[in-house]
């Protein structure tokens, strides 16, 4: 196992992994911008060390900086976290390069999967149901508009380097697909520096539904059960659950088999995500396969016990997973995430500042997963989720009840956070019902 | 865990040094004392601990008693100009081990002047100074590890 770990990340993820070391006795070097040194990862980390100044171009998403940091302080591997350089297959390979470990999967792992069309044509060679669409990326939006006709509107064009919404649009005939393509292309580029689209035929209503694997150097490769993120809003996730309402142990192995095959084709090895989307009818398709930890990990953990960061610095070290073998891993209970962001409740505007009062829920079944504390600023320069509220019942109804009271319990004062509109989502009788599908927020907002 | 005379302790040690703050480390529990933030004429205030806090991680204080080279009288202090580090890297103070280093205090250097080298990822960083000054203080030790925005040095404006 290793003895020392850089964290190239901040926030509630930065502590998260600090505490995956803490608990397997590595030490830790915490990086940070000019903006974080209180960040409470920088305070919790045995060591650490300003990168940069506050945007992140220059610090978190600089590998010059960040390699330099880890050279001067003599770490031996590097966690990535979610986003920054999480899913970079350059960072990747300069991290081995130097002669540290990428905790994370290979740099070709990250190129056959992280690239979303490059990933369609990684996972088509196997048993995994792919959305007909372009085999690979586009070259002009005649290419597209010629694919849309033949698969039929409506359909989706996608960032081939996308994530979280960015340089997606969907169209519904031939015109729309003209302008979609542009802007598409023009965000892609600002966004990603990188314009290439891909278009898949687009399903009405369906559910996001992804599978946690987890693969090691034995060759193992293991599924730890699915994830309902159908909560969005703009292609961002707001609340989490697991299992899913929907799925039948038939259909639950059935996407499943698929997720480890896709993770196969990848010669994947370490944590990923598998995204799929559901139909109405119970079809699924491959979506895209996230290459690295997720924001909702903990989802799994509370259902499953598996504790998904430190098998990730294990299967790193070259050691097997510690899950029991011959055994398939069996959801127990029902778990719920929610993402406490800094921001209006009402408009979604960011909503920065310093954080005056704080009290955190706590109690039978509730875990919270944080960086911030009472006197902490948070910056406008980042992502604004504070805090991650999860709640574990025996099912989803006392999962649910149990939500209600500990959404009730937090106190946060000096910015605005979502709290109140998990609130009134758990007042729905959709999601209560679990009636629900990537469209929800739209139909509950509107 | 610390005792509260040791706390105290350590309250009146950074409230009488002007340290801007003191982190402890010991069997399992941590302590940090900040005073009052100092009004201080450079921009970038001396960054946390690198590397691991000692026992006691006082990062402005081990800066300055590491101070290699001084002026024995440093009057007008509020009027130095700090030379910080764009990089984090490791600080060299001449082009290769056996050179001459590229100032000495006292020395007068104009602007765009190479003061040092920082090395990110084996590429050698030539650090040029913003003013034309005489070099008053070198803050950093050859060869130590250096923060973005830390000061290298200090330097009176001609």
């Amino acid at each position: 196992m290793f003895s020392k770990v850089l964290i190239a990340n901040r926030g509630e993820i930065a502590v998260r992994i600090i505490a995956a070391c803490r608990e397997l006795g590595i030490r830790t070097v915490a990086v940070h911008s000019e903006a974080d040194r209180d960040c409470l990862h920088t305070q919790l980390a045995d060591e650490a060390v300003c990168i940069g100044p506050s945007d992140s171009a220059s610090s978190y998403l600089n590998v010059t900086s960040v390699m330099s940091a880890a050279q001067i302080t003599g770490a031996e591997a590097i966690h990535p976290g979610y986003g920054f350089l999480a899913e970079n297959a350059h960072f990747a390979e300069i991290v081995g390069e130097c002669g540290l470990t990428f905790i994370g999967p290979s740099a070709d792992a990250i190129r056959l999967m992280g690239n979303k069309s490059q990933a369609r044509r990684t996972v088509a060679a196997s048993e995994v149901p792919i959305l007909p669409g372009s085999d690979g990326p586009l070259q002009s939006s005649d290419e597209a508009l010629a694919l849309a006709l033949e698969i039929g509107f409506p359909v989706i064009l996608k960032a081939s380097a996308g994530g979280g919404g960015r340089g997606m649009r969907l169209a519904w005939d031939a015109d729309e697909l003209q302008r979609a393509y542009d802007t598409a292309w023009n965000e892609a580029e600002r966004a990603f520096g990188d314009p290439t689209l891909y278009l898949e035929k687009y399903v009405e209503n369906p559910r996001h539904i992804e599978f946690q694997i987890l693969a090691d150097s034995t060759g193992r490769v293991i599924h730890l059960g699915e994830r309902e993120c159908s909560i969005q809003r703009r292609h961002q996730k707001i609340i989490e659950e697991a299992p899913s309402t929907v799925l039948s142990p038939e259909l639950r192995a059935e996407m499943g088999r698929a997720a480890v095959a896709a993770s196969r084709a990848a010669k994947y090895e370490n944590a990923g995500t598998v995204e799929f989307l559901l139909a109405e009818d119970g079809g699924f398709s491959f979506m895209e396969m996230n290459t690295r930890v997720q924001v909702e990990h903990p989802v799994t953990e509370l259902v499953t016990g598996v504790d998904i960061v430190k098998e990730q610095l294990r299967i790193a070290a070259g050691e097997p997973m510690s899950v029991p073998k011959r055994k398939q891993v069996r959801p127990e209970g029902h778990a719920i995430e929610f993402r406490i962001n800094a921001e209006d409740p009402e408009t979604f505007a960011p909503s920065p500042g310093r954080i005056t009062r704080l009290a955190l829920p706590g109690g039978p079944g509730v875990r919270v997963d944080t960086h911030i504390y009472a006197g902490y600023t948070v910056p406008p320069y980042y992502d604004s989720l504070i805090a991650k509220l999860l709640v574990f019942g025996r099912d989803r109804e006392e999962a649910i009840v149990r939500s209600r009271r500990a959404l009730s319990m937090v106190r946060i004062e000096g910015v605005k956070t979502s709290v109140a509109l998990h609130q009134r989502i758990l007042e729905s009788e959709e999601f209560v019902a679990g009636r629900i599908d990537t469209h929800f927020m739209e139909r509950f907002l509107s | 865990m610390f005792k509260f005379e040791e706390i105290c302790e350590l309250i009146q040690l950074v409230g009488s040094s002007g340290v801007a703050n003191v982190e402890v480390e010991h069997a399992g529990s941590r302590v940090r004392i900040e005073g009052r933030t100092q009004v201080v004429a450079a921009p970038a205030a001396p960054p946390a601990g690198v590397p691991a806090p000692p026992p006691i991680a006082d990062p402005p204080a081990v800066a300055a008693a590491a101070q290699p080279e001084a002026e024995a009288a440093a009057p007008e202090d509020e009027n130095l100009h700090p030379v910080t580090s764009p990089i984090v890297g490791t600080f060299y103070r001449a082009p290769n081990p056996d050179a001459d280093p590229y100032v000495k205090v006292g020395d007068f250097v104009e602007q765009g002047s190479t003061l040092c080298i920082v090395e990110a990822m084996k590429l050698m960083n030539e650090i040029e100074c913003d003013i034309s000054g005489t070099v008053v203080r070198v803050l950093t030790e050859n060869a130590q590890p250096v923060e973005f925005g830390e000061s290298l040095f200090m330097v009176r404006p001609a």
